[in-house]
C-alpha cells in the first residue's frame, strides 16, 4: 500500500521545548490511531501534517506533496482541532457554510453538502441554533461536521472523542468507521486507550515526542520480547493446573485471582504454553470456564513502552 | 481556488462575520455621536450657518481624523491576525485551500468596508445636519465627497498598516495604541519634513480648506486645531502617498502571514 | 454505608476554616499574572520614569520663543509648595501612564474570566462576589498606589531629608494626608473604570482599546464642545480635567477649571456608581445563553 501521510525525520522545537523529536513513519489508507499521552507531540505532529506549522527539520507529505504554503493540498483534506472554539455568534448552519465558502461551491452545492454533513452528526434539528448554546457534545458534532462537509480523502481528527459522552462517542467512532469503510484514510488521535482501541487495530504510539511503535497492536505485542505475556486461566481447580506447570521452566510467574477460580500465568512462549494447556486441561480433567490475555491490549502495551 | 475568488469569498465571510458582532454595534454607537453633537449644535447654532460650518471642519473633523478612524482601524486592523490567533480560529482558515495572502486581504478588506460604512453615515448624518440650511448648494456635496474620501484614505492606509503590525506583533494593539494616538497625535506638529513621517499629515493635505498661511487658521478666524502648524503635502502626492502606504503595508501583512508560524498560547 | 477506601481516599470530616480575607488569593494571583507578561514589566518600569528630556530639549530648540514664558518663569518653577506635589499627581502624563499600565496589565482581570468561564470556578469556592470585586480591585490597588502613592510620600520624604529639618512639614502638615487622599481617590476611580470595561467584553484585546479609548475620547469630546460652547463646564466630560479638578480640590490649589470641584466629584462618583451596576450584574456563577 502506497503511504497516504509520509513523515521523514521531521522534528520540531518551540524555543528549547522539543515538541517531536526525529519521527519517521508512513501512514497508509484505513483508520490510523495516534495514541500517547498529553504532551506527547500528538497535536504537533497532526499541526504539522495539516500545515499549520512548518518542519525545523525533515519533511512531511501529504499524497506526496508538502501541506505548508500548499493549499491545493487542502481540497482533499479535513482538519478537526482540538480547541473547543468558533467564531462568536454563528449558527452550526452559519458555521458550516461558511467554511465550505473557501473550496469554491456555488451556493445550492453549499447547501446541501453543509445539510448532508449536519445530517450525518445528527444536528439538522439544531442547525439554526447559536453554536454557543450547544452543549460540548454538539459542539464537538458541528466540529466534525465542518471537517467532513466537503468529502475528503483524508481526515485528520485531533481528539474528536473528547468531552463527549458514551452515546456520543459510540455515534462518533461509528461515523469515523463508516468513513473508513468509504475508502477513507482516518488519522485520529487520543490519549484515552480504549477509545483507540475502539476505533482501529493500528495504532502510532508516540511519547515525549518520539514515537515508540507502529503497526498492529497484536503485533506489537509480539514484539515486546522481553515482556512476558500474562494468561489469565478461570477453571475448576486452578492449583491442580498450577500444580501442572510448576516444574515448566518458560513458566516465569504464576498467580491465583482473588476469586479462588483463576490462574495467572506469565510466559514468554505463549504458543507453546497454550498447547501444552490443552494436554493438561484433557489429561487432569479440569474444566476451563475461561482464557484470556490481560496483557494483549493497548494499555499494558504502551505502559511497557514507556517503561511506567 | 484562484486568488481573487479566494479573496471575495473571503471578504463574504467576515464582512458576515463582522457585521454580527457586537463590537461592531459599539463602534458604530461611537459613531453616532458626532451626529447627536450636530443636532446639539444646530440647535445652539440655529441661523449661524457659517459658524456651523466652522464648527464642522474645524472641531467634528478633529474627533473623525484623529480619533474615530484611528481608533477603529486599530481594532479591526490588528483583529486581521490578532483576533484569529487569540481565539484560535486560525486553524479553520489555514486548513482550506485558499492562499494565506488572501485571508489578509479578503479579510482587511471586509473590515475596511465594515469601517467606511460606519464612517460614512456617521459623516454624512452629522455633515447634512450641520449643513441643513445649505442643501441647495452644490459645493456643499462636493466638499462632502472631499471628506468622505479623506477619511476613506484614512481608513484604508491605517487599516493595513495595522493589520501589518498585528500580522508581525504579538501585542500589536500597545504599540499601534503607542502610534495612533502617540506618533500621530505629537509628529505631525513638528517642523519640516518630520511631520512627513505620519499618515495625518497626508490626510490633512487633502482636507477642503487650508490656512491662508503656514501656522495660521483654518475656515477664518479662531482655533484652527487641525490644521495647526501644517506644512501641507500637495494633493497628488499624498494621494499617491497613502495608496503606497496602504499597498505597502498590507503586501508585507501577506508576506509575514504566510511566512510566519502562529502558535496559540497555552 | 459503603466507603471508598481504594487508593488511599477517605472522606475528610473536619470542618472548614475560614479564610480571614477570601479576596486575598485572587490579588495575589492577579498581580503575578500582571507581572508574568514580559512586556508589562517594561511598562510598569517605565512609569516610574519621567518624561524623555532630551528630546523635549530638541522640541524646545526648534520651538523657543513658544517656551521662552516657562524659562523666564524658571525660579517659580522650582519652588517647592504643595502645587508642586499637586503638579506631580495631576499631570496627565502620569494619569496616561496609568491608564497604560492598567490596561495592559489588569485589562483581562474580568475579561479573562468571563473568556475561559471562570467565574464558576471562583463562586464554586466559599467566595463571596464582593469577596471577588475585591479581589480584583486590590489588584488594581496596588499598582495605582504604587505610582501614585509610594512616589508621593516618598517625595515628601526626601524633602525633609534633603532640608535637614520638619520646617516643610510643620508649614503643610496636611499634605502627607492629601497625597493619600487623592491616591486614595484615583485608586478608586481606576478600580471601578477598569473593572467595568473588563467586564464588557470577553476579549482582553478589546477591552485595551475600550479603556484607552474611552479615556482619549473623554479628552476630544472635551475639545470638541468646548470649541463649540465655550464654557468650562464642558471639562466634565473629560476624565483627566475632572481628575485634575479633584486634584487641585484636594491640594488645596486654584482650580483649572472655572466650576466648582463638586461636579467633577459628582461625575467620577457617577461612573463609580455605573460600574458598581454593571458589574453587580455581570458577575454571576451562572452564565445564561438565550
Amino acid at each position: 500500500m502506497t503511504a497516504v501521510i509520509a513523515a521523514s525525520n521531521l522534528s520540531k522545537w518551540y524555543g528549547n521545548v522539543l515538541g517531536l523529536n526525529d519521527v519517521s513513519l508512513e501512514i497508509e489508507e484505513g483508520i490510523t490511531g495516534l495514541l500517547g499521552p498529553n504532551g506527547a507531540g500528538k497535536s504537533t505532529f497532526m499541526k504539522l501534517i495539516t500545515g499549520q506549522m512548518k518542519p525545523a527539520i525533515g519533511s512531511v507529505t501529504v499524497r506526496g506533496r508538502k501541506a505548508w504554503n500548499d493549499p491545493g493540498v487542502y481540497q482533499g483534506i479535513g482538519f478537526c482541532p482540538e480547541q473547543d472554539v468558533f467564531y462568536e455568534d454563528v449558527t452550526g448552519w452559519e458555521f458550516v457554510t461558511g467554511l465550505l465558502r473557501f473550496y469554491g461551491y456555488s451556493r445550492t452545492e453549499i447547501r446541501e453538502r453543509a445539510a448532508r454533513a449536519l445530517d450525518v452528526v445528527d444536528l439538522t434539528a439544531d442547525k439554526d441554533r447559536l453554536i454557543r448554546g450547544y452543549s460540548r457534545g454538539m459542539r464537538q458534532r458541528v466540529k466534525f461536521a465542518q471537517a467532513v462537509a466537503h468529502d475528503p480523502d483524508i481526515l485528520i481528527l485531533d481528539e474528536p472523542l473528547s468531552g463527549l459522552d458514551p452515546l456520543g462517542k459510540r455515534k462518533l467512532i461509528k461515523l469515523i468507521k463508516d468513513f473508513k469503510r468509504q475508502g477513507r484514510t482516518v488519522l485520529v488521535s487520543s490519549h484515552v486507550l480504549p477509545e483507540i482501541e475502539a476505533l482501529t487495530s493500528r495504532v502510532v504510539l508516540i511519547h515525549q515526542g518520539k514515537i515508540l511503535a507502529q503497526g498492529d497492536i497484536p503485533f506489537i505485542r509480539e514484539l515486546i520480547e522481553a515482556h512476558p505475556h500474562q494468561i489469565s486461566v478461570r477453571s475448576s481447580d486452578p492449583r491442580a493446573l498450577a500444580a501442572r506447570f510448576v516444574g515448566d521452566k518458560s513458566i516465569q510467574k504464576m498467580t491465583f485471582g482473588a476469586d479462588g477460580r483463576t490462574l495467572v500465568v506469565e510466559t514468554h512462549k505463549r504458543d507453546a504454553f497454550f498447547s501444552r494447556l490443552t494436554g493438561v486441561v484433557l489429561e487432569a480433567g479440569i474444566a476451563v470456564e475461561e482464557i484470556s490475555s490481560p496483557d494483549d491490549n493497548l494499555q499494558a502495551v504502551f505502559e511497557y513502552l514507556v517503561g511506567k | 481556488m484562484t486568488g481573487v475568488s479566494a479573496v471575495r469569498q473571503v471578504f463574504g465571510f467576515f464582512s458576515f462575520l463582522g457585521r454580527k458582532t457586537g463590537k461592531t454595534r459599539a463602534f458604530a454607537i461611537l459613531g453616532l455621536i458626532p451626529v447627536a453633537l450636530a443636532v446639539v449644535v444646530r440647535i445652539v447654532l440655529h441661523g449661524r450657518s457659517g459658524l456651523m460650518a466652522a464648527v464642522f471642519t474645524e472641531i467634528l473633523m478633529v474627533f473623525f481624523l484623529q480619533f474615530y478612524i484611528v481608533i477603529l482601524a486599530l481594532f479591526y486592523g490588528t483583529s486581521v491576525t490578532a483576533e484569529e490567533v487569540e481565539n484560535r480560529t486560525l486553524s479553520y482558515l489555514i486548513t482550506r485551500p485558499i492562499p494565506k495572502p488572501a485571508i489578509v486581504l479578503g479579510k482587511s478588506a471586509a473590515y475596511a468596508v465594515l469601517m467606511f460604512a460606519m464612517v460614512g453615515v456617521s459623516l454624512a448624518l452629522s455633515y447634512f445636519i450641520m449643513n441643513a440650511a445649505r442643501l441647495s448648494d452644490p459645493d456643499l456635496y462636493a466638499t462632502f465627497f472631499r471628506y468622505l474620501g479623506v477619511l476613506g484614505l484614512g481608513v484604508l492606509a491605517y487599516t493595513a498598516f495595522f493589520t501589518f503590525l498585528g500580522a508581525v506583533l504579538k501585542r500589536a494593539i500597545i504599540v499601534g495604541m503607542v502610534f495612533g494616538f502617540g506618533w500621530e497625535n505629537v509628529i505631525q506638529y513638528f517642523p519640516g519634513s518630520t511631520q512627513k513621517l505620519s499618515i495625518v499629515h497626508y490626510l490633512k493635505s487633502l482636507l477642503p480648506y487650508h490656512p491662508p498661511s503656514v501656522g495660521g487658521g483654518g475656515g477664518g478666524r479662531g482655533v484652527a486645531l487641525l490644521l495647526f502648524r501644517l506644512e501641507p503635502t500637495a494633493p497628488l502626492a499624498a494621494i499617491l502617498i497613502l495608496a503606497v502606504v496602504t499597498a505597502g503595508f498590507l503586501a508585507l501583512a501577506c508576506w509575514v502571514f504566510r511566512m510566519k508560524e502562529y502558535l496559540y498560547e497555552e | 454505608m459503603a466507603t471508598v477506601r481504594e487508593k488511599g481516599y477517605t472522606h475528610w470530616d473536619g470542618k472548614l476554616g475560614e479564610r480571614r480575607f477570601p479576596w486575598w488569593p485572587i490579588t495575589r494571583t492577579g498581580i503575578l499574572l500582571a507581572f508574568r507578561k514580559k512586556r508589562f514589566k517594561f511598562i510598569f518600569a517605565g512609569a516610574f520614569i519621567p518624561s524623555i528630556v532630551f528630546l523635549v530639549g530638541l522640541y524646545i530648540s526648534e520651538r523657543l520663543d513658544d517656551f521662552k514664558a516657562i524659562i523666564q518663569g524658571s525660579d517659580r518653577l522650582l519652588n517647592i509648595d504643595p502645587k508642586y506635589f499637586a503638579t506631580y499627581l495631576t499631570g496627565d502624563w502620569l494619569f496616561f501612564l496609568i491608564v497604560l499600565v492598567l490596561a495592559y496589565g489588569a485589562g483581562g482581570l474580568i475579561a479573562d474570566d468571563l473568556k475561559h468561564n471562570s467565574l464558576q470556578l471562583y463562586f464554586s469556592r466559599p467566595l463571596g462576589k464582593k469577596d471577588y470585586l475585591i479581589g480584583k480591585m486590590s489588584v488594581i490597588a496596588f499598582f495605582v498606589l504604587i505610582l501614585t502613592a509610594l512616589p508621593g510620600l516618598l517625595l515628601v520624604v526626601f524633602k525633609l531629608v534633603f532640608a535637614g529639618s520638619f520646617k516643610f512639614f510643620l508649614q503643610y502638615p496636611w499634605l502627607p494626608l492629601s497625597v493619600l487622599g487623592f491616591s486614595a481617590l484615583l485608586t478608586v476611580f481606576f478600580a471601578f473604570y477598569v473593572l467595568l470595561l473588563s467586564a464588557l467584553s470577553k476579549n482582553s484585546r478589546y477591552v485595551f482599546v475600550l479603556t484607552f479609548g474611552t479615556y482619549i475620547f473623554s479628552t476630544v469630546l472635551y475639545g470638541i464642545l468646548n470649541g463649540i460652547f465655550r464654557t468650562p463646564y464642558m471639562a466634565l466630560f473629560s476624565i483627566p480635567a475632572n481628575l485634575r479638578q479633584a486634584g487641585a480640590f484636594i491640594f488645596g490649589q486654584k482650580l483649572p477649571f472655572a466650576f466648582p470641584a463638586v461636579w467633577s466629584f459628582a461625575v467620577l462618583a457617577g461612573i463609580c456608581v455605573l460600574a458598581a451596576a454593571v458589574l453587580n450584574r455581570k458577575i454571576r456563577s451562572v452564565e445564561v445563553i438565550k
